[in-house]
């Protein structure tokens, strides 16, 4: 009978439009954040009721970030775009034209409400003892990273893994080059996305040690149980700051901008940081920062404007077609 | 005399040799290969080859969907099916399929009823142009649609100023899935069209049957089987289509996802089992056309008139 | 109905089937036309049907010229080689069709319909078997089936296609015999193409040679027989027939 009642009642869901909102956004965003604003969409309908006393339906989108922004430059309607680095968002400003090219000063923190950064995904014990960026140069690690050409993320472990090695070799671009050759030796497989990613490593059993978003190893040791995988903190780490936008052409054709602003706000809001920091994205806010201190391991970080000279400089450097990754990654080989 | 008496009475050849090779029935007499067959122990390996390939390819893989779907029960099953994304990603498959397919019908008839039954220049180009995308990766021809109605496309200005959404919206959706399913109709009908002939066409029409008249009444019963044959397949992979659909899809949970990508975002979301769940809906859906098909095939096989 | 074919050349591709061909058909009589294979005998037949527009030439029908008629209009009752029954429809269906599709106006009602298909099954001596399917029925039967179906809607003239060539030595003759007898009976005005010289002369009053486009000579048989107007006709006719025993 139970069973029956369910069938009915998705019978008609399936049919019945849905229930009408006044109002819908919708949230380009980056591959892991799928949890992430699953929580602030809710509560964020739930706080623009209130004030607003509007209905507002928030619609996501997630995919590799790269990815993402080319389906935003190619007319996928984004309201506001929540993307893994600045440069992706870069791009929609300079080939669609779709907001402004300074659009990062207009939200504090350089528009990133939170940030992250890279540390390491063992499986449980350890076995190949990777502690530290040399381990996974070693022949016999198998290390799983996403794409660069397409995920956010990926790019940050690139950044990250050459970031280590120039300052272990002192400046050296040459041998942080032949150090991040080695290292992509290892990645047996390359997925478009960061989630991509983490489920070839935790789901199909694939590689040694998983590169990854602070907040998508603390998202797997939660789903799995930390008893089957650890999380190992690198020496260095970068600062990833994956920022937000609204884009500035779509809100006002849909006349959306004023419940943009406001959805972006409220991620700096001390309920957005709060959910930000459960989700395991460090908040920027000192009393989000502060309550959930305890969570984050100490690391140590470099930004990418110290030692690349920031994301356009890195990107045509190392991502752009011919770039350095085209020539160091040659599957197969 | 006992090829004598088998002569006369009018036997033919091979009834006379089918005799002659049954006497005396022994064990060893049967298993010899005759000449347009294999002897048993080669007919029962290659049986057995063929269905251990099958088992191992298909049967194994699908027997892990449902098991995989139901591992957490029934309940869970059912719910995980009635979640709202869910939902509109089964919605939004029906309504493709319910679209891309009567309009291939449509057009596959036409098509096959022109090259069968008529001469004309370009004839081959068109039978070309159908085949094509089967040559072409799903992913390409996504792309294509991006590069014609996207908004740096050759249409994309013109779309945007008249707000007419076509990539990433329910229009691009069915336009990526009309072209990966176009063949299915076409090519199931061309071959039989052909064997069928004019003759009967032309009968009707010097009886004074019009055009019209002669397609409804003698070249559509004709091609009945043909067409179910089609549209079933046609069905399958339009509701199955996940390259092509994926580049032009946006991904948008609960608006632009048809079945196929909803599994991927389940899947990408640990959501195993419910991930199952809905692939066990596109397995079932395949289950139910096989089934269709084999029935289709053996009433035409029965030479039903009706 | 007489049937008129003044000067019709008829191409296909780079093949010329009928090379300015001119004949005269008077009504009532049944003509053969005789002639191997490539002769252009089914294309002429074709022609005079409306199946084929002639590129040159006028088909000319009591002295109309019916070129440029549609073959629906032309009231030709056509006997396909391979009987080309409509394979999903009973033997009643399959003659009631050119009755059923007339239009509203000039349609019979629906028990004069079947009052006519009843005829014509007698006709043929078919009665017993008018709800079989064409896949039930012998070579012989589906064949007298077509005939009947072309007679259905009263054509002005009987064109037939090699009516006998699918069906075995026996058949053939009886069938032969009883078309020469179903003509006696109702005089229509008939052509129907072979290349069997024995059916040809058996059946008509007057036979048509061809040969590659051309028509060699046109005459009874008796006149074929004794004096033929080319060696073609010479080889083809009279020495041939001299060949068989009996």
């Amino acid at each position: 009978m139970k069973y029956l009642n369910i069938a009915l009642v998705s019978l008609v869901a399936l049919f019945a439009a849905n229930a009408h909102a006044d109002v819908t956004l919708l949230n380009v965003s980056y591959d892991p954040t799928r949890e992430l604003y699953q929580e602030v969409n809710a509560a964020f309908a739930r706080h623009w009721q209130a004030t607003a006393r509007e209905k507002v339906s928030i619609r996501a989108s997630h995919g590799g970030s790269g990815r993402q922004a080319r389906s935003v430059i190619d007319g996928l309607e984004a309201d506001v775009v929540t993307l893994a680095l600045a440069y992706d968002i870069d791009e929609i400003a300079d080939r669609a034209r779709l907001l402004p090219t300074d659009w990062q000063k207009r939200l504090p923190n350089n528009s990133s409400p939170y940030t992250s950064t890279i540390v390491f995904l063992v499986r449980k014990g350890n076995p190949k003892g990777v502690r530290d960026w040399d381990d996974l140069i070693k022949p016999g690690v198998s290390v799983i990273t996403p794409n660069p050409k397409t995920s956010g993320g990926a790019r940050w472990n690139y950044l990250a893994a050459w970031g280590y090695a120039l300052r272990k070799y002192g400046n050296d671009e040459g041998r942080a080059r032949n150090f991040v050759t080695a290292l992509f030796h290892n990645v047996p497989v390359l997925d478009s996305g960061a989630r991509g990613a983490t489920t070839t490593f935790v789901e199909r059993g694939q590689g040694d040690v998983l590169l990854a978003w602070e907040n998508e190893a603390f998202l797997a040791l939660k789903e799995f149980g930390s008893g089957k995988f650890e999380i190992v903190v690198p020496s260095v780490s970068i600062l990833a700051e994956p920022p937000v936008a609204i884009v500035d052409r779509v809100v006002d054709k849909r006349g959306t901008r004023k419940v943009a602003q406001a959805y972006l706000d409220y991620l700096y809001s001390d309920e957005g940081q709060d959910i930000a920091g459960r989700n395991f994205y460090r908040p920027r806010s000192q009393k989000a920062a502060a309550k959930y201190a305890k969570q984050f391991p100490k690391l140590n970080l470099f930004t990418i404007e110290e030692v690349f000279g920031g994301w356009t400089k890195a990107q045509k450097t190392h991502f752009a077609d011919g770039g350095v990754f085209d020539h160091i990654y040659q599957p197969g080989k | 005399m006992e090829s004598q008496t088998l002569y006369r009475t009018g036997l033919t050849g091979e009834a006379i040799a089918s005799e002659l090779l049954a006497l005396p029935a022994t064990k060893a007499t049967r298993s010899r290969a005759t000449p347009t067959s294999e002897t048993r122990v080669v007919q029962r390996v290659l049986i057995g080859a063929a269905l251990a390939y099958f088992a191992l390819l298909v049967l194994t893989p699908l027997i892990v969907v449902f098991y995989q779907a139901l591992r957490k029960g029934l309940e869970f099953y059912m719910i995980a099916l009635s979640d709202s994304d869910t939902l509109s990603a089964i919605r939004l498959t029906l309504i493709v399929a319910a679209v891309a397919v009567p309009l291939n019908l449509v057009f596959g008839v036409a098509a096959a009823w022109s090259i069968s039954k008529f001469d004309f220049r370009g004839k081959s180009v068109l039978v070309s142009l159908i085949d094509l995308p089967f040559a072409v990766s799903p992913v390409i021809a996504g792309l294509i649609y991006v590069l014609i109605f996207g908004l740096q496309g050759w249409l994309g200005p013109w779309l945007a100023a008249h707000d007419i959404k076509v990539i990433f919206a329910l229009p691009g959706l069915l336009l990526a899935t009309i072209f990966v399913t176009v063949p299915f109709v076409a090519r199931g009908l061309i071959p039989l069209m052909e064997a069928q002939g004019k003759a009967e066409e032309e009968a009707a029409l010097v009886l004074g049957a019009s055009g019209w008249q002669t397609f409804w009444r003698v070249t559509l019963p004709n091609i009945k089987w043909g067409i179910i044959y089609g549209v079933i397949l046609c069905n399958a992979r339009a509701m199955g289509e996940f390259g092509a659909v994926s580049v032009v899809s946006g991904h948008i949970r609960g608006a632009t996802n048809t079945m196929p990508l909803q599994v991927e975002i389940l899947y990408n979301e640990y959501n195993y089992v419910a991930a199952f769940a809905v692939a066990s809906l596109l397995a079932l859906l395949a289950l139910v056309t096989l089934a269709v098909k084999t029935a289709v095939e053996w009433r035409s096989a029965q030479g039903a008139p009706q | 109905m007489s049937i008129e074919i003044v000067h019709v050349t008829h191409r296909y591709a780079n093949f010329t089937a009928l090379h300015d061909v001119t004949l005269q058909v008077r009504t009532g009589e049944l003509v053969a036309l005789l002639g191997p294979s490539g002769s252009g005998k089914t294309t002429l037949l074709r022609v005079i049907a409306g199946l084929e527009h002639a590129d040159r030439g006028r088909v000319l029908f009591d002295g109309v010229d019916a070129t440029d008629i549609a073959v629906g209009e032309r009231r030709v009752g056509f006997v396909f080689q391979h009987y080309a029954l409509f394979r999903h429809m009973s033997v009643r269906e399959n003659i009631a069709f050119g009755l059923r599709v007339k239009s509203r106006k000039v349609r019979a009602p629906e028990a004069e319909i079947r009052r006519r298909v009843d005829d014509l099954l007698e006709l043929v001596q078919l009665q017993q078997l008018d709800e079989r399917y064409p896949h039930q029925l012998s070579g012989g039967q589906r064949q007298r089936v077509a005939l009947a179906r072309a007679l259905a809607i009263e054509p002005r003239v009987l064109l037939l296609d090699e009516p006998f060539g699918a069906l075995d030595a026996q058949v053939r003759k009886e069938l032969r015999l009883w078309l020469r007898s179903l003509h006696d009976r109702v005089h229509m005005t008939s052509v129907f193409v072979t290349h069997d010289q024995d059916e040809a002369f058996d059946v008509a009053d007057r036979v048509v040679v061809m040969n590659e486009g051309r028509i060699e000579q046109v005459g009874t048989p008796g006149e074929l027989t004794s004096r033929p107007s080319s060696p073609f006709v010479q080889r083809f006719i009279v020495d041939s027939r001299m060949r068989v025993p009996g």
